[in-house]
C-alpha cells in the first residue's frame, strides 16, 4: 500500500510561520482537512502536491523522500487548487489533452477518460465550449476533472465543490469516494460534516498544527 | 518528450489563432511596410550611408524591411509577446506534473517563433508588392527581396521569442524586472554591432551583429563610405550604390544568422532547464530593509462601530487624491521622489533631475495603471457612480500634479519654464500609461514604450 509521509513540517511566508513540526502518514482513503480560513489547510496541499517545497521536514512517497522521490508522485498525482489561470480561449476539451500530454498519457484514452468524468459531473454537453464561456461552477468541475485524468494514486484537492450547487457536489462527492477507495485522497471542504463518516481521518489546521479530530 | 512539446505548440497557437492580436499584427505588419522603406526624400525611416540613400534596389528593399525589423520593431514584437493570449498559463496545474519543463518551452518558442515567422511572411508580400510598385523596369527580384529580409529579421525574431520564453522561465524576470532587463539588452544589441564593424568579416565579427545590418550595408558599400545610420534622418542629396547580395553573402555573414537560430534555439531549451516555479504567495524579492522601504506600512487601528462614510461635495476632486496617492504609494516611492526633488533643485534640470522623475513617474504611473485597468478590478469599478473614464481622468490629473511637484524644486535654479517641461514629460507619461494599459490590460506594454520613449528624452538635445 501506497504511503505519503510528512515528517516535522515547517512553512512560513517572510516573517509568518503557517505550519510548524506538522507529520502524518496519509494513507488509502479520504482525508479530511478542516481549520479556518488562512490556517494553513490550501498550503499543506500545495506542499502534498509538490507545488511548494516545505522550510523545514520531510516529505516521502512510497519512502523515498522529496525532492529524490518528486517525479514519482508527480506521475502519480491528481491536484485540483482552488484557483487556476485557465486558458480562456481554449475548450473543456482542448485544455484537458494539453495536461494529459503533460501528464504523459495517451491522448485517445485521455479523452474518453475525460468524456466520461465530465458525464459523470455534469458537464459533457460543454466539454467543447470555450472556457471564456463557463461559469464558476464549471470552471470548478473542469478543474477537478482534470485532476482524475489518469489513475492517480494521490489526489490533492482544494475545496472541489465551492461554489457547485447541492446536486452537482454530491456528483462530485460520489466520484470521489469512488476513487478513495484505491488512492490516497486529501481534501479541503466545506462539505466535511457530511463526507466525514467515509473519510479514514479528519485533520484540523489551526494555529500552525495538525489535529486530528477523527 | 515529443508529445509534450506538440502540445504546448498546438494549444499556444489555437490560443494565437483565437486572439485578435494576431490578426491585428498580420494586418498592420503589410501596411506598415511602406514606412520601413526609405523615400526618395529621405523622409520616413531611412537607412542613410555616408549621408546618402543608397539606389534602391530588391535586395535594397528587402535588407531596409528587415532592418527595420531587427532593429526599431523588436520591441514591439516583445510587447506582443509578453502581453498576447498566451502569457495566461494554468501553471497553478502545469507546474506539478512531471512532464519535461524543456518540451514545454520548446513547444511554447516554436508557437511564438511560428507567429512572428508568420507576421515576416505578411511583410514579405508587402515587400514584393511595394518593390514591384516603385523598383524600376527589370529590377523587380522576388528571390532577393526575401534573402535579404530573412537573413536579417529572421534569426532576430527567433531570438527574441527565445529571450520572452528564458525571461518567463524565472520568477525575477516574469514582471517589471524582465521588461527593464529586456530594454537594456535591446540597447545592448543595438550599441554591440559596432564593436565587430571594424573587424576583419567573419563569423566571429559577425556574431557581434544580433540584429544583421552591418555586413549587408558596410561590405557592398564604395570604398571609404564606413559609416551608416538608421532612423529619421537628414540625408544628403544623391544615392550611393550598395551591393547588398554581396554583404550577405560576405565571410561569415549567412553563418552568424545560422548560429542565431541555434542560439535561439538553445536559450529555449536553457529556459526549460532553469524554469522556477511560479509563487502562490507573494513573497518579496527584495531582502530586509529594502523590502521595509518598499512597504506600504502598517495598517491605521480599527476602529469598532465605524460609522457610514458620508458622501463628499467635490466626488471628483476626492478620484483625483486617490489617484495621487495610489500613484504614490509605498515608502520606496516617496524617498526616491524626495531624491529627485533634491537633484531638481541643486542639478541641471533638462539633462539629469528631468530624466530622473520621468524615471520614476515610468514606474509609478505604468505600477498603477496596470493594476486599475485589469479586467477584473475594471469590471467592478464599471458598477461605482464614478465612471472608469472619470478614473482615468483623474489619473492624468494625479500623474501630471506629481510630475509638476518633482519639478517645482528647481524654479528657482532655472525659472517657470521647468513648469512647463514638467506639465509636458509628465501628461505624455500619463496619457501613454493609461492608454497602453486600457489595451493591454497590465503595467509592461506600457512600461517599455515609455522606457523606450525615456532614453530618446535623455539622448536628445535642447
Amino acid at each position: 500500500m501506497s504511503t505519503l509521509d510528512l515528517a516535522n513540517i515547517s512553512k512560513r511566508y517572510g516573517a509568518k510561520p503557517v505550519l510548524s513540526d506538522v507529520s502524518h502518514c496519509f494513507e488509502t482513503g479520504l482525508t479530511l482537512l478542516t481549520g479556518p480560513s488562512g490556517a494553513g489547510k490550501s498550503t499543506l496541499l500545495r506542499l502534498i502536491a509538490t507545488a511548494e517545497k516545505p522550510g523545514k521536514g520531510r516529505i516521502s512517497w512510497d519512502g523515498a523522500a522529496l525532492p529524490a522521490g518528486r517525479t514519482a508522485l508527480r506521475r502519480t498525482l491528481g491536484y485540483a487548487p482552488q484557483a487556476v489561470e485557465l486558458p480562456e480561449d481554449l475548450t473543456a476539451r482542448e485544455f484537458a489533452l494539453h495536461i494529459a500530454a503533460l501528464k504523459g498519457l495517451n491522448a485517445s484514452a485521455a479523452d474518453t477518460q475525460f468524456g466520461a468524468i465530465t458525464d459523470a459531473i455534469g458537464l459533457h454537453a460543454d466539454i467543447n465550449n470555450r472556457i471564456a464561456s463557463f461559469s464558476g461552477g464549471m470552471r470548478r468541475r473542469l478543474i477537478f476533472a482534470q485532476a482524475l485524468l489518469g489513475a492517480p494514486r494521490v489526489l490533492a484537492l482544494d475545496e472541489p465543490t465551492a461554489e457547485l450547487d447541492g446536486e452537482t457536489a454530491r456528483k462530485l462527492g460520489a466520484l470521489i469516494l469512488e476513487r478513495a477507495k484505491d488512492a490516497i485522497v486529501v481534501m479541503t471542504t466545506h462539505l466535511a460534516d457530511e463526507l466525514a463518516p467515509y473519510a479514514v481521518a479528519v485533520l484540523r489546521v489551526e494555529g500552525g498544527a495538525l489535529i486530528r479530530t477523527a | 518528450m515529443i508529445a509534450i512539446s506538440r502540445s504546448s505548440l498546438t494549444t499556444s497557437l489555437l490560443r494565437y489563432q483565437r486572439s485578435w492580436g494576431l490578426w491585428l499584427l498580420l494586418l498592420v505588419a503589410p501596411i506598415g511596410a511602406r514606412l520601413m522603406i526609405p523615400r526618395g526624400d529621405g523622409s520616413g525611416t531611412a537607412i542613410a550611408i555616408g549621408g546618402h540613400l543608397p539606389v534602391m534596389t530588391a535586395a535594397f528593399l528587402g535588407v531596409s524591411l528587415g532592418i527595420v525589423v531587427s532593429t526599431l520593431l523588436l520591441p514591439v514584437a516583445w510587447i506582443y509577446l509578453r502581453s498576447n493570449t498566451n502569457r495566461r498559463q494554468p501553471w497553478q496545474i502545469e507546474e506539478v506534473t512531471a512532464g519535461s519543463r524543456i518540451a514545454v518551452a520548446l513547444g511554447r518558442w516554436a508557437a511564438d517563433a511560428a507567429v512572428l515567422l508568420g507576421v515576416l511572411t505578411a511583410l514579405t508580400l508587402a515587400g514584393w508588392m511595394i518593390g514591384w510598385l516603385i523598383l524600376p523596369d527589370g529590377g523587380f527580384n522576388a528571390g532577393q527581396i526575401v534573402l535579404a529580409l530573412w537573413l536579417v529579421a529572421a534569426p532576430a525574431l527567433l531570438g527574441i521569442a527565445a529571450l520572452r520564453i528564458l525571461f518567463d522561465a524565472l520568477p525575477i524576470t516574469r514582471g517589471g524586472f524582465g521588461d527593464f532587463l529586456y530594454f537594456v539588452s535591446w540597447l545592448a544589441s543595438l550599441m554591440a554591432p559596432m564593436a565587430g564593424q571594424d573587424r576583419e568579416p567573419g563569423l566571429a565579427a559577425n556574431m557581434y551583429d544580433f540584429p544583421g545590418f552591418v555586413r549587408p550595408l558596410q561590405y557592398g558599400a564604395p570604398p571609404g563610405t564606413n559609416d551608416f545610420a538608421i532612423g529619421g534622418l537628414d540625408v544628403l542629396p544623391g544615392h550611393v550604390p550598395l551591393d547588398v547580395m554581396a554583404g550577405l553573402f560576405s565571410p561569415g555573414y549567412i553563418e552568424s544568422r545560422l548560429a542565431w537560430m541555434v542560439i535561439a534555439i538553445g536559450i529555449a531549451m536553457l529556459a526549460g532547464l532553469v524554469y522556477r516555479p511560479h509563487r502562490a504567495t507573494q513573497r518579496n524579492l527584495v531582502p530586509g530593509r529594502l523590502a521595509r522601504l518598499s512597504a506600504v506600512g502598517p495598517p491605521p487601528a480599527a476602529v469598532i462601530d465605524a460609522p457610514a462614510p458620508r458622501l463628499i461635495a467635490l466626488p471628483f476632486a476626492g478620484l483625483v487624491i486617490a489617484e495621487f496617492r495610489l500613484i504614490g504609494a509605498g515608502r520606496l516611492f516617496k524617498l526616491l521622489a524626495v531624491t529627485v526633488a533634491v537633484t531638481a533643485f541643486v542639478a541641471d534640470f533638462r539633462h539629469t533631475a528631468s530624466p530622473a522623475a520621468l524615471l520614476l513617474m515610468i514606474f509609478a504611473l505604468t505600477a498603477h495603471a496596470g493594476r486599475s485597468e485589469a479586467r477584473g478590478l475594471l469590471a467592478l469599478t464599471q458598477t461605482t457612480p464614478q465612471s472608469p473614464w472619470a478614473r482615468r481622468l483623474a489619473f492624468l490629473i494625479a500623474g501630471t500634479t506629481w510630475s509638476l511637484l518633482l519639478a517645482l524644486p528647481a524654479i528657482p535654479g532655472h525659472g517657470v519654464s521647468v513648469v512647463t517641461q514638467a506639465l509636458g514629460t509628465g501628461a505624455v507619461a500619463a496619457v501613454v500609461a493609461i492608454g497602453l494599459a486600457i489595451i493591454s490590460r497590465s503595467a509592461f506594454a506600457p512600461r517599455l514604450v515609455l522606457l523606450i520613449l525615456w532614453y530618446g528624452y535623455l539622448s536628445a538635445g535642447g
